[in-house]
């Protein structure tokens, strides 16, 4: 089969009918729930991360495989690409965010006089955070645009000089992302519940934004598959891609636990301030984040054959990116809407309208290049390979 | 199993599986030369020390270490965590890099997870004898009692009696059954009837059997799974005995990884300390590569770099926090009494490290071997620097106290580094130090025959 | 009467040709012998997929149970304690030692039935056929039909793939 994606009419029509429906939820959401501002910019706040982790996931997986001289992922390669495209658009989404930073963040309202939130002020206003967002965004597009121009001048000339550039590129990626990655947690995420603190938050929302990546992968391979193409990926790409989906559910799971038992063991009212409402308020949703987490996707995925179904895994990536999804709502919603938030027409409305608008991005881009790059020294490992 | 022209050989020299049998059984087979007889003369009499010492603290009591009520922690838990750490790398090696099918793991494997036991044996050895009745150890184990107690599960102590129990046992497994088929090449090989006869019992009776090695290979790999998050387990629970108290420097979320982190930091330098000098010695130099080397450092810049973003993210949330204890735990660190010892710290594990960004210095072997031994000590510092500045001023300024080894404490370390070594040197005259049978498994695709020598 | 064929390759490779030659004419392999494990020869040579795993996740499993519920029964049940505040049932505290234990029992239980299953131990009886097989010898022994009408066959076949030393024995049951 054509190794060149084609956007088809009928795909195009079904992803923007996602988004249509999205509009319509939140439409009909919005007479039946009146959100308030305030709900509405949170329901922002969380599809902008969980779309833009999308995104910064395929900066990640290329990075990360280059400079482990790792060979079988260079026939998946374009995947990757491609999600990085809606970095620009994940960009603007988040600079809306200064319309609603009175409703999300705390420490952004003036005349407070909380001691606490005074000491922080050096770090938290507004004018250093919007610094921040354009340094994390510079350097997150300007590599990832810079592998993918790498890639695609290797596509053109069997030049091992672009191999080189690449891998340099990946290092630099890769150093930029850990120190980003951390302060963008730190900056979106943690300072909603300013008062708190933790060492590990960063780490934790990096493990989370891998699952959802490799969640997506799986999904944008099964897709591919069914349309025909991507043939030369075969069931041992399946199967390592199911490895990562298995060993980071738990390695999730772990790091989610060392945070919550740390908290939990020295019980310093500052810091089990931030479990308390979670596990009182939101109870189920709690434990059900844990489950669709951790529990199913290790229970599903141990044996050697689950990870070699495409079927199956493309179940366990739904579950996993469902389970992503609510644990980035968890981390948001306690400390803006609070108890009363529930999760309605409103939510999957947004929820919609994201998804219709990054497939599109996202597909649009898979069809500007072919999905086999060329000219990679460590290609031909790609297919030939058995473990 | 197709390998692209580009990589390295894993193995130089065109080997033949016949060349790999003969080369590597060769320091078993072989007399030991007066380097190996002065080495251990060295060795053993650092263990003779250490044992002394710890004859006399069991004797007269812990009030002979420099221990006080501020300080109840110093050298005895440093040199535990250090020891433990450096125990990850070999299970690293033999398990997260075979399930990432690193194939270049198969000619240190064995070693690093020799080293992984050796090193545990010593860590073990301070929870013992930093007890206060270190006779009444059994204490530990949860068995039935006339006084109807148990252990207190609730206690990350236990915790670590249980994890460390563990992963003394499994890596024990994981290394003897990977050794087995390699010991019956050496009782194959065995021309004396009695070595014949112990390598024989040893061999568990191994014959090569294809259902035999598909089982084999099926355990390996499970027990690969199973090593990889025990792994990570174990150096976070040994975190958790600090994590989960409250005082500033001690009790902060990112210690379980971040401390996984650097324990497999420390345990590669170590790797590399022993196998830079191994390589030469025992003439391993074709299966050992510089590439090999390469990739050790490399995965110790990675390593080092977390650690070090680690400690910035400590710093930035200690400010972040707006808690006036945990920011002077911080200035105290490097201001203090301590101050030393924290700069020691940061300019061995943050900044030497990052030298390895040049290619020049990842393939030098002195570069190498000198940066393995600044890691070392720039790991040990790092645990010198949590436990006893954390401890020594924390929330009464009228508790805090300054701590200074007494030569006992320091007369044991010595006695491990000691005990350590003599292991390994007793390890590369009755086993095989790299796992023979691995690397004819991988001859085929990355030896010299098949690959260019040349790139790299 | 048992009769069988011997042969060696110097070449895993040239082993892997004849048995798939040998099971394409429906010949028994009884065993092969190498230095180091075959891949592809597994399922030429029929071997159903190891039982090992499972044996570790049923272990693994057994020890979950036993230490979570071992801990519980004691901190719950026979001598609950408050220690530093905790609760009687401290889920959290119980995890570290449930994890370790259920990796242990794991190991063992796979280990166990690893040496169980291959007859392997410190003192058991084992021919062991040729003492270069584990280093660098590949050895095939297939069984051959009482009669001896295969014995040209197999000869031919192992001949073509440049097997060494071949021998026909005989043993008496």
């Amino acid at each position: 089969m054509d190794n060149n994606y084609t956007f088809t009419r009928k795909t195009q029509y079904w992803v923007m009918s996602i988004a249509g429906l999205g509009i319509l939820l939140l439409i009909v959401g919005y007479f039946i729930n009146s959100p308030s501002r305030q709900e509405l910019w949170t329901n922002i706040l969380i599809n902008n991360l969980y779309f833009l982790f999308i995104a910064l996931f395929g900066g990640v997986f290329q990075a990360l495989h280059k400079i482990a001289y790792s060979g079988w992922h260079t026939a998946l390669q374009r995947i990757p690409e491609a999600l990085t495209s809606f970095l620009p658009i994940a960009a603007v989404l988040m600079f809306v965010l200064y319309f609603g930073m009175h409703d999300l963040y705390h420490w952004s309202h003036e005349g407070l006089h909380d001691p606490i939130l005074e000491g922080k002020a050096a770090y938290l206003n507004i004018p250093f955070f919007f610094i921040r967002m354009t340094v994390y965004f510079l350097g997150w597009i300007g590599l990832t645009y810079l592998l993918r121009k790498n890639s695609l001048h290797q596509d053109a000339f069997a030049d091992m000089k672009y191999y080189k550039r690449g891998k340099f590129l990946a290092a630099i990626f890769m150093v930029f992302f850990a120190i980003s990655s951390s302060t963008m947690s730190w900056d979106w995420i943690m300072s909603i519940d300013a008062h708190w603190f933790s060492t590990l938050f960063g780490w934790f929302v990096f493990i989370g934004l891998f699952e959802i990546g490799i969640a997506t992968i799986i999904l944008m391979i099964s897709f591919l598959k069914k349309k025909g193409y991507l043939e030369f990926i075969n069931k041992e790409h399946i199967h390592d891609m199911g490895k990562y989906l298995f060993a980071f559910s738990i390695f999730w799971m772990y790091l989610w636990f060392s945070q919550y038992l740390l908290i939990w063991y020295s019980h310093i009212p500052e810091e089990t301030a931030y479990f308390a409402p979670r596990l009182h308020d939101f109870t189920i949703l709690f434990f059900t984040v844990l489950v669709l987490n951790f529990v199913i996707p290790f229970l599903g995925l141990m044996t050697r054959n689950s990870k070699r179904n495409l079927n199956w895994l493309t179940v366990m990536a739904i579950v996993v990116l469902c389970g992503q999804w609510l644990n980035i709502y968890m981390l948001v919603i306690p400390g803006t809407i609070g108890k009363t938030a529930q999760i309605g027409l409103v939510e999957i409305g947004f929820v919609c309208l994201y998804l219709g608008g990054f497939l599109y991005v996202v597909f649009s881009s898979l069809a500007k290049a072919p999905l086999l790059s060329k000219n990679d020294p460590l290609l031909e490992e790609s297919f030939h390979y058995e473990t | 199993m197709y390998v692209s022209p580009i990589r390295e050989p894993l193995i130089r020299g065109k080997k033949t599986y016949n060349k790999i049998t003969q080369e590597i059984a060769a320091p078993i087979e072989g007399k030991a030369g007066k380097a190996w007889y002065a080495g251990i003369a060295l060795t053993g009499s650092a263990v003779l020390l250490g044992l002394i010492m710890i004859g006399y603290t069991v004797w007269e009591g812990i009030g002979t270490w420099g221990l006080n009520k501020t300080i109840g922690w110093g050298w005895g838990i440093t040199n535990f965590v250090w020891w433990i750490g450096i125990g990850h790398a070999g299970t690293f090696i033999s398990a997260i890099l075979l399930l990432f099918r690193q194939k270049w793991r198969t000619s240190i494997n064995r070693s690093a997870e020799a080293m992984t036991l050796f090193a545990v044996m010593c860590a073990g050895l301070f929870p013992l004898i930093h007890m206060g009745r270190p006779l009444l150890a059994f204490f530990v184990f949860p068995y039935p009692n006339t006084r109807g107690l148990w252990v207190n599960f609730n206690s990350p102590l236990l915790w670590d009696v249980f994890a460390i129990s563990t992963y003394f046992t499994v890596s024990l497994l994981f290394w003897y059954i990977g050794l087995i088929p390699d010991i019956g090449t050496i009782r194959d090989r065995m021309k004396s009837k009695a070595k014949k006869w112990i390598y024989g019992m040893l061999s568990f009776g191994w014959t090569g059997s294809a259902k035999h090695w598909q089982r084999h290979e099926s355990i390996s790999l499970i027990l690969a799974g199973l090593a990889a998050p025990l792994v990570l387990s174990v150096h976070s629970i040994v975190s958790m005995d600090f994590a989960t108290s409250v005082i500033p420097g001690w009790h902060t979320t990112i210690f379980p990884p971040y401390f996984v982190s650097g324990a497999i930091f420390s345990g590669f330098a170590m790797v590399l300390t022993l196998l830079i000098i191994t390589r030469k010695v025992l003439n391993l130099e074709n299966y050992i590569t510089v590439g090999h080397v390469e990739s050790m450092n490399k995965i110790i810049i990675a390593t080092g770099s977390i650690v070090g973003i680690a400690y910035i993210t400590e710093l930035f949330m200690a400010w972040y926090s707006g808690v006036e204890y945990e920011q002077y735990a911080f200035m105290n660190r490097a201001t203090g009494p301590y101050w030393w010892a924290y700069w020691i710290m940061m300019s061995c594990n943050v900044i030497s490290p990052q030298l390895l960004w040049f290619k020049k210095l990842r393939r030098s072997l002195v570069f190498s071997f000198i940066l393995s031994i600044f890691i070392n000590i720039g790991m040990w510092f790092e645990r010198f620097v949590i436990i006893v500045t954390s401890l020594h001023r924390d929330y009464l300024p009228s508790s805090w106290e300054m701590y200074k080894p007494t030569i006992v404490e320091v007369g044991i370390f010595i006695g491990t580094l000691g005990l350590f070594f003599t292991l390994f040197l007793l390890f590369i005259r009755v086993f095989p130090v790299i796992a023979i049978a691995e690397v004819k498994g991988v001859l085929k695709s990355s030896g010299e025959k098949n690959l260019n020598p040349d790139k790299n | 009467m048992r009769r069988y064929i011997s042969a060696y390759f110097e070449d895993e490779e040239n082993l892997l040709r004849a048995a798939k030659d040998l099971k394409n004419n429906n010949i028994s392999i009884q065993d092969v012998l190498s230095p180091f494990p075959i891949h592809g020869l597994d399922p030429i040579l029929g071997f159903k997929k190891s039982l090992i795993p499972t044996v570790g996740f049923i272990s693994g499993a057994i020890g979950t149970i036993v230490a979570f519920g071992f801990q519980t029964w004691a901190f719950t049940v026979d001598y609950p304690l408050f220690i530093g505040g905790k609760p009687h049932f401290s889920i959290p505290s119980f995890i570290p030692i449930t994890f370790e234990l259920t990796v242990l029992f794991a190991a063992f239980g796979m280990v166990t039935a690893f040496l169980v299953r291959s007859k392997l131990g410190p003192g058991a009886k084992k021919t062991i056929h040729d003492e270069r097989i584990t280093d660098d010898h590949f050895v095939i022994i297939v069984d051959l039909e009482e009669s001896g009408s295969q014995d040209g066959m197999v000869e031919e076949i192992l001949l073509k793939e440049m097997a060494q030393e071949i021998q026909v024995k005989e043993i008496e049951l």
